[in-house]
């Protein structure tokens, strides 16, 4: 009966409660997002970092992966040590550095990564083949970025060279390649023209530049049937063996990564954490309001309840009870509103120069997304408490005499 | 039919003793009731007459434990019920006394049968019970037919015809009645009172606060008010 | 290097540059403040000093207890012994959005001195050229054309352009801004309008009183849009007081966190304005909303009857 009588109330004013409910919905829909966005960056960055199952990241001391162009010399030994650690599963070596492409006449600059195709965790092969182990520069796969910019096609050879001779008006060194394979890079922004070749053969192009040397060696640490905080203590421990072993280099781990990764989005995530707050604090306000001066209106109706004998919990039930419909209702509106505008928000956000394509912002993450909204909904239903302990409260002979007057 | 209960053996059924009301109204004290003095005996059809401001509405209300009197007690099947807890006098009027407003104060939103069935719901009678109980008292008031019918759809006399059968969900042992006529014209104020004595008949006993001559003469027993205090009482007992 | 090609009639400055990593970088930026004492330039044919001084970050200085006048060692690579370098002055940033996210360490060197510390002898990254001020931006057109034509392996770029591509992250984030704003909007209306309809509407006994008074519908309706009007600019002059205490707590909290003197929130008397503006209008379509409502309700139904 209090659910027909609830339900009955809101439907007295149908304009009033479709608009309280599209407000909800609409605070909804930012907490939502808010939630995706204050979740999703993590979840998103995480997923992607141990996509290929390495959990460490060497990269020379001080600096994040490819954020600068600083390399480590001394790279056979350093990844052979690194193999010698019984808990190291798989270590991939990688080289990165900035090459000049031609074919014909058209030209540009691409990132060029020199990898072991055995074990590399950069990039998945979508067409072709992988460029064949070599120690010369022949082969090379590259992305959809690198063909779109020359016009090139699977079969091509091109012109590959670095360090250009303004007064030469060519490349100090140069290769002629072919091109075996397209392959989407998982840590290079979609629209930056990307190759990859055998390391050795990187190596070797690049001359002193890149005699045995490293920009990153991803490592891939035992952790099979163990309990999350036990295999984040042994990657820890291998991370700290790496940095007391090998000074030269810094050793992160998908840990430390996300956290740093953090450090720079941390705008986005406290905007969120105040958005979603405000988002809260307005359907909190929109319920209260309405519920109040619906409460008001009906004094004299909810004074006869109590006369004809509802108790005071009846009527605060009954008027709690709105407040959860209207919240029920909200959120369901809201949630697909905030599915739909976290869509919007996360392709403008993917705009970000320089980052992963397969890096998303807003990320439905259903635990958090339905914390959010069972918070949103007791909030809401607690919005409603206040009205609705006045009403239970009513001196009923009082609120019958004034309501006679009215 | 036989919706109401009660019966006639004259023993009081409610007693009022020397009851004092008084509330705020702005900066100055109303003395609504000042010492007053009255029982009702099982079956009978009492109206409370009096101007504007005499009290009568206020008599009513801790009649039926709406309200609590600033001093006095009132007795009611024996009981004190000058001083129980809301939830206890919440529990008295819910079971006990049926309660029939001016403007009816039907819920807006709910159907007649609804209306009358709310009170049974809030007594945990079981839905069908209730159901079966609230069409028979519709139609015990002749709105057999009506009972899909909300508030809005229903003339002022079927509206309060609606209330009588919600005043009688719990067969209360006494049905107050606050201007049960006041809104009603002529016609349809005379049927209602033509209901009432058919309750009354049927044993259920009725205090009535009114204005209205017609429903008054038509008491076994009127009380007048002025000033807060009983007037006259065509009716009272010797104490 | 030799820069023939770059010996235009219009060029009058240039500035070569070097960047380096990680542990030191070259080129201190035209921006950036030197707040200590400044590194001397070498005069031209003039010989280095055997230690050499740098300027550093005023964040190494503050995290690291260094002060100008301290001797540091200095590497190209980590585990290096290097050599010893002097503070000659700290630099703060430049309140540089596109620096705020980047939480590295930096170092100044002359460019000769980064050049043989890197073994990247003869060696630049960059030019920036400063064409005379009588040159129109035809003569940087024209300029731009012949250093892409000539200069192969090398790109100019006129700095317009070059502060387009680096604001992309800036549009992003004003565009994600806007998008954020146009949501805030739409709730912000829904929400007035619903408060302004409710308590239109908590009125409307008094409303039908006035009406049967003789008051006409117009009156009424104008009265009522008057009222939201009011408290629409009201609760927008509210708001933007809050908001102004909002940015300050905002800009003390990430120029903290960012250790930047960038303004990350500002009020300005426009941005007031458009908040005033627009609640103005929101209020006055609500009130409108709620007005046509309750006066095309006969008074009697107001009342209830």
């Amino acid at each position: 009966m209090r659910t027909t009588l609830a339900w009955a109330a809101l439907r007295r004013h149908p304009m009033r409660t479709l608009l309280a409910i599209f407000g909800l919905a609409i605070a909804a829909a930012l907490l939502i997002d808010m939630v995706m966005l204050a979740t999703g960056m993590r979840a998103s960055f995480r997923s992607l970092l141990t996509s290929q199952g390495y959990q460490l990241r060497v990269t020379p001391k001080g600096t994040l992966p490819f954020d600068t162009e600083a390399s480590v010399g001394g790279a056979s030994a350093l990844v052979a040590s690194l193999r010698t650690h019984p808990d190291i599963d798989r270590v991939s070596p990688s080289l990165g550095t900035t090459v000049q492409v031609s074919i014909g006449d058209r030209a540009t600059s691409a990132f060029a990564l020199g990898t072991t195709a055995a074990v590399q965790g950069e990039y998945l092969l979508q067409g072709g083949r992988e460029a064949a182990v070599d120690t010369v520069l022949r082969e090379v796969v590259v992305n959809a970025a690198f063909l779109e910019r020359l016009g090139a096609t699977l079969g091509d050879t091109l012109d590959v060279g670095t360090e250009r001779s303004a007064q030469l008006r060519q490349a100090g060194r140069r290769a002629q390649v072919v091109l075996v394979g397209v392959v989407r890079f998982l840590y290079v922004p979609p629209g930056l023209p990307a190759m990859a070749a055998p390391l050795p053969a990187l190596q070797q192009f690049l001359g002193a530049a890149g005699r045995d040397r490293i920009s990153l060696a991803m490592a891939s640490v035992r952790v099979d049937g163990r309990d999350a905080e036990a295999q984040l203590a042994r990657i820890e421990a291998v991370r700290q063996w790496i940095e007391t072993e090998h000074p030269r280099v810094t050793a992160i781990s998908t840990e430390t990564a996300i956290v740093q990764v953090e450090e720079r989005l941390a705008y986005f995530r406290q905007l969120a954490f105040i958005l979603g707050a405000l988002s809260l604090v307005i359907g909190v306000l929109l319920v209260t309001t309405l519920v109040s001066l619906s409460v008001n209106e009906r004094l004299g109706e909810l004074a006869v309840l109590r006369a004809i004998g509802v108790p005071q919990a009846g009527v605060l039930q009954q008027i709690m009870l709105e407040g959860l419909m209207l919240g029920l209702a909200g959120i369901t509106l809201g949630l697909g509103l905030g599915l739909v505008t976290a869509r919007w928000l996360n392709t403008i956000l993917r705009d970000f120069p320089g980052l992963p394509a397969d890096l998303d912002f807003f990320v439905w993450s259903p635990e958090a997304a339905w914390k959010a909204l069972g918070m949103l909904l007791i909030a809401s239903t607690v919005a409603g408490a206040i009205p609705a302990w006045r009403a239970a409260r009513v001196r009923v002979a009082q609120a019958l005499r004034e309501e006679a007057v009215a | 039919m036989t919706a109401p209960t009660g019966n006639r053996d004259g023993t009081p059924l409610l007693e009022a003793h020397d009851v004092q009301r008084r509330y705020e109204a702005g900066e100055s004290t109303v003395h609504a009731l000042r010492g007053v003095s009255v029982a009702i005996r099982r079956g009978e059809f009492v109206a409370i007459v009096g101007a504007s401001g005499s009290g009568k509405s206020t008599l009513l209300h801790l009649l039926g434990a709406v309200d609590a009197p600033d001093a006095g007690r009132v007795i009611f099947e024996g009981r004190d019920i000058s001083r129980l807890s809301d939830a206890e006098a919440t529990r008295l009027r819910l079971l006990r006394v049926g309660l029939v407003f001016q403007r009816f104060y039907l819920m807006p939103t709910l159907s007649a049968l609804e209306n009358v069935m709310l009170p049974m719901a809030e007594a945990g009678l079981a839905p069908a019970a209730r159901r079966a109980r609230a069409e028979e008292l519709l139609r015990y008031v002749g709105l057999g037919e009506r009972t899909g019918h909300r508030p809005t759809q229903l003339s002022g006399g079927e509206q309060q015809r609606v209330a009588v059968a919600r005043a009688l969900a719990n067969e209360p042992a006494l049905l107050l009645a606050d201007e049960p006529t006041g809104e009603l014209d002529a016609a349809t104020g005379a049927a209602l009172i033509a209901l009432l004595q058919r309750l009354n008949a049927d044993g259920l006993t009725c205090v009535l606060v009114t204005h209205d001559a017609a429903l008054a003469q038509s008491a076994q027993r009127v009380i007048t008010m002025k000033d807060g205090r009983i007037v006259q009482d065509t009716g009272a007992s010797p104490s | 290097m030799r820069l023939r090609f770059l010996r235009a009639p219009h060029v009058a400055l240039l500035c070569c540059s070097l960047l380096a990593g990680p542990s030191l970088l070259g080129a201190q930026t035209p921006r950036d403040t030197v707040i200590g004492t400044p590194t001397v330039p070498l005069a031209p044919g003039r010989v280095a000093p055997s230690v050499r001084g740098i300027a550093i970050d005023e964040r190494i200085a503050q995290d690291a207890g260094v002060r100008v006048g301290d001797t540091l060692r200095i590497a190209a690579e980590a585990g290096t012994t290097g050599e010893p370098v002097v503070v000659d002055a700290l630099v703060r940033r430049s309140a540089d959005p596109s620096e705020v996210a980047r939480s590295e360490y930096r170092v100044r060197l002359h460019l000769d001195h980064l050049q043989r510390l890197t073994n990247a002898i003869d060696r630049v990254d960059r030019f920036a050229v400063a064409v005379r001020p009588e040159a129109g931006p035809s003569a940087v057109d024209s300029l731009l054309a012949g250093v892409n034509h000539v200069a192969f392996g090398f790109r100019a770029h006129a700095s317009r352009d070059v502060a387009v591509e680096s604001s992309r992250t800036f549009q992003v984030v004003d565009r994600f801004h806007r998008a954020i704003g146009g949501i805030t909007i739409v709730a912000s209306a829904v929400f007035l309008l619903c408060i302004l309809l409710l308590k239109v509407e908590e009125r409307r006994r008094a409303v039908a009183a006035l009406r049967l008074a003789g008051l006409s519908r117009r009156t009424v309706a104008l009265s009522v849009i008057a009222e939201a009007a009011v408290v629409a600019v009201l609760g927008s002059g509210v708001g933007a007081a809050i908001g102004w205490v909002a940015t300050l707590a905002v800009n003390a909290h990430y120029q903290r966190v960012f250790r930047t003197p960038l303004t990350f929130a500002l009020l300005t008397p426009r941005i007031a304005l458009f908040a005033v503006s627009l609640s103005l209008v929101l209020g006055i379509v609500a009130g409108a909303l709620a007005a046509w409502r309750l006066v095309r309700t006969p008074p009697l139904t107001l009342l209830g009857r």
